[in-house]
């Protein structure tokens, strides 16, 4: 079998919000839908403070709560658990925006763009996303199976893999097969100590966060 | 400790379907009621028909593809908006033949349809799991209980001076200030869901509750025998306190779910030392 | 069918690139950054770059580009005036700055002030000559220029580390040596925002295996939030810190515990002090002394056999002291110290209690950052680089940029440069390294620029201060010849002087020497000093007074409105230009290959923008300049010489060439200069870049200095003491009193003085009750926005609007709380000068006393940027004399008050 999970590293993240602009431009999503997002969260009392990043989006749930609301059927869910959504079945109910505990969707009313009301030559150049229809990040989708054609592995092959993975400048962001006792995702999660969002919501994320490296 | 954000995606509109369709399925269940008991049910019927497509229809407004509408029906295995709207295909004609026939059992399918669209909108709230202050188990009694608190209360119209709809009315209005209040309270328990509960306590939620209370009042007074018009002027103001708490819930107590981080990254390590080593 | 190429590029829109990156292209369109994966290998931020280079799609497609040239109707200028620009031809345009040019060339390059008449300014950090294709050539072929306006240098950029890491160890910037390093003290660098994509992933690579940082800063920047530990510390106090952890080095830990041979073969710890401050010579070479144990006397510091005394006091029978204009004093039996106990004596008060007191931090965590220091210095341990064997000494010690430039900025550089040599970890593995050099050359090879000098130390290359050459009139608008002896007088030595006293003296200047009359022609190229320098309405109102503005101008913005020709310069993506990459540079590019690359054209300029390249080589033509354009161009100034060993692609010097031919020669003559066989500029259009490996053991100074058998010019510093009394004599007797106070910091071993009171006293000075801007005002960078030129680009105000404090004036709660304030609130920031709105962040992660407001916006011109309503910190902080340390730089400090304010016009309430 094969499970595509995202793995951020939270000690190397820096919150640059390189992941976002390159999630932005490569999808030409409209300005304000962020599929990766980095969120800059504070805790504790001063002087005693933490600050940490944590990347965000689609989870990419064994049991996605947006799967299971959606009325359309235009959320699916791969066998390679990759959650998708078809733009030409979504009807832009926006239950799934309800549904997400993880605030990975959006949907966008009326087409936008960076500069206002005319889109600029790389915006007009690709088909917008997620207007009038829910969207979010799904994993790059078409790279993973553009670059499975021509025999390349996620997460290892940079054209397979996804985009904010690739611009990840410290290395925090890696992508792979959870299945794969082999690639690079496995050897992560055995060697470190990871959670995941809201697991008592029950939904599987796929989508773990390292803290630290695995007691000895 | 990330910030709960407020819903922004599901408005007024949004509301109005939970408003107008909880209280079109009251007045169904009311109106079917009714039906078996011999008492007038006919134009009832019909409004509590209209009210669930008026409801939908600004649903409808609101999607952001209205032109591939029919699409919602493809997922009844999970989905119970898909569901609603299954029920509301089902509850529609049969209210409408119920209506134009007059016959009581139409009136009783009806009614039976319409609990089931009710249970869906329920449910729809129940299964959104981003938004914590629907999906608290007790607010799906406190939306059923609404929606026939709405519906009985409207039926006055049609019948101010029936004591046993008058009765059911009053009835269905201190189960949902019952229920509403369950949940006001269960809301106040659970962790992280004081924005939802502020949204109540301000001047709106006050007002909402107000209504509710004083249309409770002017129920029990017509039902002492004061004059008609007193019972079905508390039955619309139950059907406005129910919009209240419904807008509120839909549009202002919608916030979404905090991430709490179950471990703080730990960068970089290693013990203290002395200088004197 | 979309035709679809991922075109060759480089990001070096900051100083801690250059990065790079492949522009995808579908069907002529620039549709997205990517990032150059094939150098994943040869990079060190594995061919990443950064969240800005993802702005540069919009940046070429922005609809508030200016397209043609434009020339400025109306003659008044001011902010309020509306310059009536009106479009005309490149050929009306080129013609009339050439005939300007050709008349200021007739007429001298100099004024009767003797100053160039000719100007330039461009923005951070030297970036812009990575945009500017072969303007330095036309540059060079001018003659002298005045490069004194500046953008924000002296007070924006870490210029005390600049003048003093240069002088001590060839450290123009300083850095950790992060993929050693084991323990790392940053004040108040924020490498993870600024340090850029090397030092945010050497720095991740560090964390994750263990690397500890201690982050001490007044506000929890990202730097500290992916630190170990964050220690907050007053504003302006970290001189004191550091002094602490010398004393708590000197005094609480064993003295075996510190690099002692080090100590005595790679420093002048073991020089002898006179009574007079300076070292004893010996009298007949003049040679400073040392106590010989072996033979118990003082020789000198050259002696092969002797075995040096660290420290203690004695008494030398005879020697010299060579004090400032070479007066010589005779000493007989004079009583000496070692430089290493006057260090000892004079930082003994210095303890970490003491230090508490000021800096606002537990004494307890000063020795226990000291502690922790030198438990991991690894003192006397090796490690094996290219099979050499060098010490290995995983500590460092990191400045920020506030911490590093005005009053105490020489204190925090010394004391920081002086943990490493305590320890022996100065330019070694682990420790602080220099990256590069700027005021000493070759610019691309640091190790070659050290040759030996005075005393057993490398050549430092002051600026004259001996009656007869110093430069009694300036020479720069902003004196630095004249001011600044450490800045000495290279190509970037004026932009690293006293910058804004340039836009100082422009309104005020000095009785004691001529007016300086504003420059004939100004040339500006990505830079905005209207935003981006400090009292933005009085820079503003000087740049008013420039009598012809040239502005290579992308949109319209707050400097190009004083503007009298507007050229539109191809942007990023538009044009061609070759780099050199690797080495060591900036702030963290410590590479293991060097080389060059290519920024090829991935798209066609778009309107009437023209390529940098061409710009340049139609100025010199129109100029006369033709032949020494083009001879200068031979000579390197487009990034390597055209002709060497064996190679010679050199132009001929009597026609105009365009762009690709300029390039493809250039091409060839870099790749021929590496050892490599040519590669064309075809070839670098396809494969982007070309290097060679770059010996690791070269990141390190150390070796060199035991090779030459030079040592570093430290604890002590008699030089300076020396120059400072010159300089003062100098001054003196033009009857310039004014740079006294900066005369005062020629200490010959720094010492603490009550930093943050100078600005206390400087709000008096204004007339101000302190009382009445009770809070310190700092500002902090945002990765999106580093270099402030983006600040018109949608997509970086939508993912910069997720770091908290963005645009916003960032305060701590429970000020907020006593002020009324909630988070999201509209504030007003007020200095004397001014205030700034913005809104308020508030959070735990600051001090209570201090408020930070990120960035440099406050923009009213510039197209995006001006509907941002983002406060600044520079709108509101003066330009003072009293505020300038003796390097001629300020830091970004300014005491201010805080209170809720009304939205303005259009925006949203809280």
């Amino acid at each position: 079998m094969t499970r595509y999970v995202m793995v951020a590293d939270l000690r190397r993240c820096v919150g640059c919000q390189t992941c976002t602009a390159a999630c932005k431009e490569g999808n030409n999503t409209p300005p304000g839908v962020q599929w990766r997002r980095v969120l800059d969260l504070e805790s504790g009392t001063y002087p005693e403070v933490r600050r940490v990043f944590l990347p965000t989006g689609c989870q990419h749930c064994d049991h996605p709560p947006c799967l299971e609301v959606c009325p359309s059927t235009a959320t699916r869910q791969r066998a390679d658990g990759i959650v998708t959504i078809d733009e030409d079945l979504c009807i832009g109910c926006g239950y799934c925006l309800m549904a997400c505990p993880y605030e990975a969707r959006a949907l966008t009313a009326a087409p936008a763009f960076a500069f206002g009301a005319t889109p600029t030559a790389a915006e007009a150049a690709r088909r917008p996303v997620g207007i009038g229809v829910a969207s979010k990040c799904d994993f790059c989708v078409g790279r993973i199976d553009a670059g499975r054609a021509r025999g390349l592995t996620p997460g290892r092959d940079p054209e397979a893999t996804p985009l904010c993975v690739n611009s990840c400048i410290s290395g925090a962001l890696r992508f792979g097969d959870l299945d794969d006792p082999h690639g690079p995702v496995a050897a992560l999660l055995a060697e470190h100590q990871w959670f995941r969002l809201h697991e008592d919501q029950r939904t599987g994320p796929g989508f773990y966060y390292l803290w630290d490296a695995a007691p000895p | 400790m990330t910030p709960r954000t407020r819903q922004r995606h599901w408005d007024w509109r949004a509301a109005g379907n939970f408003t107008a369709g909880g209280a079109g399925s009251g007045l169904i269940v009311t109106s079917a009621l009714a039906a078996q008991a011999g008492a007038a049910f006919r134009l009832p019927l019909l409004t509590g028909a209209l009210l669930i497509a008026g409801g939908l229809s600004l649903v409808w407004l609101e999607i952001g593809r209205p032109w591939r509408a029919l699409n919602v029906f493809f997922h009844p295995a999970t989905s119970w908006m898909t569901r609603e709207g299954l029920l509301a295909l089902l509850v529609l004609p049969l209210a409408l033949a119920g209506a134009a026939t007059g016959a009581p059992g139409l009136a009783l399918a009806a009614g039976l349809a319409a609990a089931g669209f009710l249970f869906c909108q329920a449910q729809i709230l129940r299964a959104a799991r981003g938004i914590p202050a629907w999906r608290q188990p007790e607010l799906v009694p406190a939306i059923l209980a609404a929606g026939l608190a709405e519906g009985s209360g409207l039926y006055l119209l049609a019948a101010p001076a029936g004591r046993v709809w008058l009765l059911l009315a009053l009835a269905a209005g201190l189960v949902r200030a019952g229920a509403w209040w369950r949940y006001q309270q269960a809301l106040a328990g659970a962790p992280g869901a004081g924005a939802s509960r502020a949204a109540f306590g301000g001047l709106s939620g006050r007002l909402a509750w107000a209504a509710q209370a004083f249309s409770l009042g002017l129920l029990a007074l017509a039902l002492a025998s004061a004059p008609a018009a007193l019972g079905a002027a508390g039955g619309v103001l139950a059907a406005l306190a129910g919009a209240g708490l419904k807008t509120l819930l839909i549009t202002r107590a919608g916030f979404t779910r905090a991430v709490v981080l179950p471990a703080f990254p730990v960068r970089g390590g290693g013990g203290h030392a002395h200088l004197g080593r | 069918m979309t035709v679809t190429s991922t075109i060759p590029s480089y990001c070096y829109n900051c100083v801690a690139g250059p990065d790079l990156m492949r522009v995808r292209v579908e069907d002529g369109v620039a549709v997205r950054i990517e990032p150059d994966l094939s150098a994943a290998a040869i990079h060190p931020g594995l061919g990443r770059v950064c969240v800005k280079a993802f702005g540069l799609i919009q940046k070429t497609d922005n609809p508030h580009r200016v397209l043609t040239p434009m020339r400025r109707t109306n003659p008044r200028k001011g902010r309020d005036q509306d310059p009536g620009f009106v479009p005309i031809s490149w050929d009306e345009a080129l013609d009339t700055i050439a005939a300007r040019l050709t008349d200021i060339r007739a007429r001298g390059l100099l004024d009767e002030a003797g100053l160039p008449r000719l100007a330039a300014t461009f923005g951070h950090g030297g970036t812009p000559q990575s945009y500017m294709g072969t303007f330095p050539a036309f540059l060079a072929a001018w003659g002298p220029i005045d490069y004194s306006f500046g953008s924000g240098q002296g007070v924006k950029c870490v210029h005390s580390e600049h003048l003093y890491g240069e002088f001590w160890h060839r450290g123009f910037t300083v850095t950790a040596d992060t993929v050693h390093t084991r323990y790392l003290i940053s004040c108040g660098n924020n490498a993870e925002v600024s340090g850029g994509v090397c030092a945010v992933r050497r720095g991740a690579d560090a964390r994750a295996r263990g690397m500890k940082r201690i982050q001490i800063e007044p506000h929890l920047s990202p730097t500290a939030a992916a630190a170990a530990e964050w220690v907050p510390i007053k504003p302006k106090t970290d001189a004191a810190f550091l002094l602490a952890l010398v004393h708590a080095l000197l005094f609480e830990a064993p003295r075996a515990r510190l690099d002692v041979p080090f100590l005595l073969a790679r420093t002048a710890s073991p020089y002898l002090v006179g009574p007079d401050g300076l070292y004893l010579r010996d009298p007949d070479t003049g040679a400073p002394l040392l106590w010989d144990e072996t033979a118990a006397r003082a020789v000198a510091h050259d002696t092969a056999a002797a075995r040096p005394a660290l420290e203690g006091s004695f008494t030398v029978p005879a020697a010299i002291t060579r004090g400032p204009d070479g007066e010589i004093t005779s000493w007989h039996d004079v009583p000496a110290r070692t430089a290493f106990t006057v260090m000892a004596d004079t930082l003994h008060p210095c303890t970490p209690d003491w230090a508490g007191a000021i800096c606002d931090i537990p004494p307890a965590t000063i020795r226990r950052i000291a502690a922790d220091y030198l438990d991991h210095a690894c003192v006397g341990e090796t490690i094996t680089i290219d099979g050499q064997s060098l010490p290995f000494r995983p500590v460092a010690v990191t400045l920020g940029k506030t911490v590093n430039n005005g009053w105490g900025a020489y204190e925090c550089c010394w004391a920081r440069t002086m943990l490493a040599v305590l320890v022996g970890a100065l330019e070694v593995p682990g420790g602080t390294l220099g990256t590069t050099v700027r005021l000493n050359k070759p610019h691309e090879n640091r190790l070659a620029s050290v040759t030996p000098g005075e005393d057993g130390f490398m050549a430092a290359h002051f600026n004259a201060t001996d009656r007869q050459d110093w430069a009694a009139r300036p020479t720069g608008r902003n004196a630095h010849r004249s001011l600044v002896p450490i800045v000495g007088n290279s190509p970037w030595a004026q932009a690293l002087g006293p910058t804004h006293l340039a836009w100082m003296f422009a309104e005020d200047p000095p009785a004691e020497w001529p007016d300086p009359p504003p420059p004939e022609l100004w040339f500006a190229f990505r830079t905005n000093p209207a935003i981006s320098f400090w009292d933005t309405a009085r820079i503003t109102r000087a740049m008013a007074r420039m009598k012809f503005i040239v502005a290579f101008a992308y949109t319209m913005d707050e400097t190009n409105h004083m503007a009298d020709i507007l050229l539109p310069d191809a942007t990023d993506l538009e044009s061609t230009q070759l780099i050199r990459i690797g080495g060591t540079k900036y702030v963290e590019q410590h590479w293991d290959h060097q080389g060059f690359a290519l920024r090829a054209a991935a798209v066609a300029p778009r309107g009437q923008a023209r390529d940098f390249t061409w710009i340049a080589t139609e100025l010199a033509r129109r100029a006369g300049l033709l032949e020494r354009y083009n001879a200068a161009l031979n000579r390197g100034a487009a990034g390597a010489p055209l002709a060497g060993d064996g190679f010679d692609f050199s132009l001929p010097l009597d026609r105009a060439h365009d762009p690709d031919s300029i390039w493809n020669a250039v091409c060839q003559a870099a790749t021929a200069g590496l050892g490599v066989p040519p590669r064309d500029l075809a070839w670098f259009r396809e494969h982007g870049h070309c290097v060679v490996p770059f010996p690791r053991q070269d990141w390190y100074l150390t070796p060199t200095m035991a090779r030459l058998g030079l040592r570093y010019e430290l604890p002590y510093q008699e030089r300076l003491l020396r120059v400072g009394q010159e300089l003062g004599r100098r001054l003196h007797e033009h009857g310039i009193r004014w740079w006294d106070r900066q005369l005062g910091e020629y200490m010959p071993i720094p010492q603490w003085h009550d930093v943050p009171a100078r600005w206390e006293a400087a709000l008096s000075a204004a007339g101000a009750d302190p009382a009445d801007y009770p809070l310190w005002g700092i500002t902090t960078k945002l990765m999106p926005y580093t270099t402030g030129n983006n600040a018109g680009i949608p997509l970086m105000a939508e993912v910069g609007a997720n770091l908290r404090g963005t645009g916003a004036v960032i305060v701590n709660a429970a000020t907020a709380a006593r002020l009324g304030i909630v988070n999201g609130d509209w504030v007003e920031v007020r200095s004397v000068i001014g205030a700034t709105v913005g809104r308020a962040a508030v959070v735990q992660g600051c001090r209570p006393d201090t408020i930070v407001i990120p960035g440099q916006f406050d923009h009213w011109k510039t197209p995006v940027a001006k509907d941002l309503h983002h406060a600044s910190l520079n709108t509101i902080t003066p330009i003072s004399l009293d505020l300038t340390d003796a390097t001629g730089s300020g830091a970004d400090v300014v005491r201010v008050s805080l209170r809720r304010a009304s939205a303005p016009a259009g925006q949203e309430a809280a």
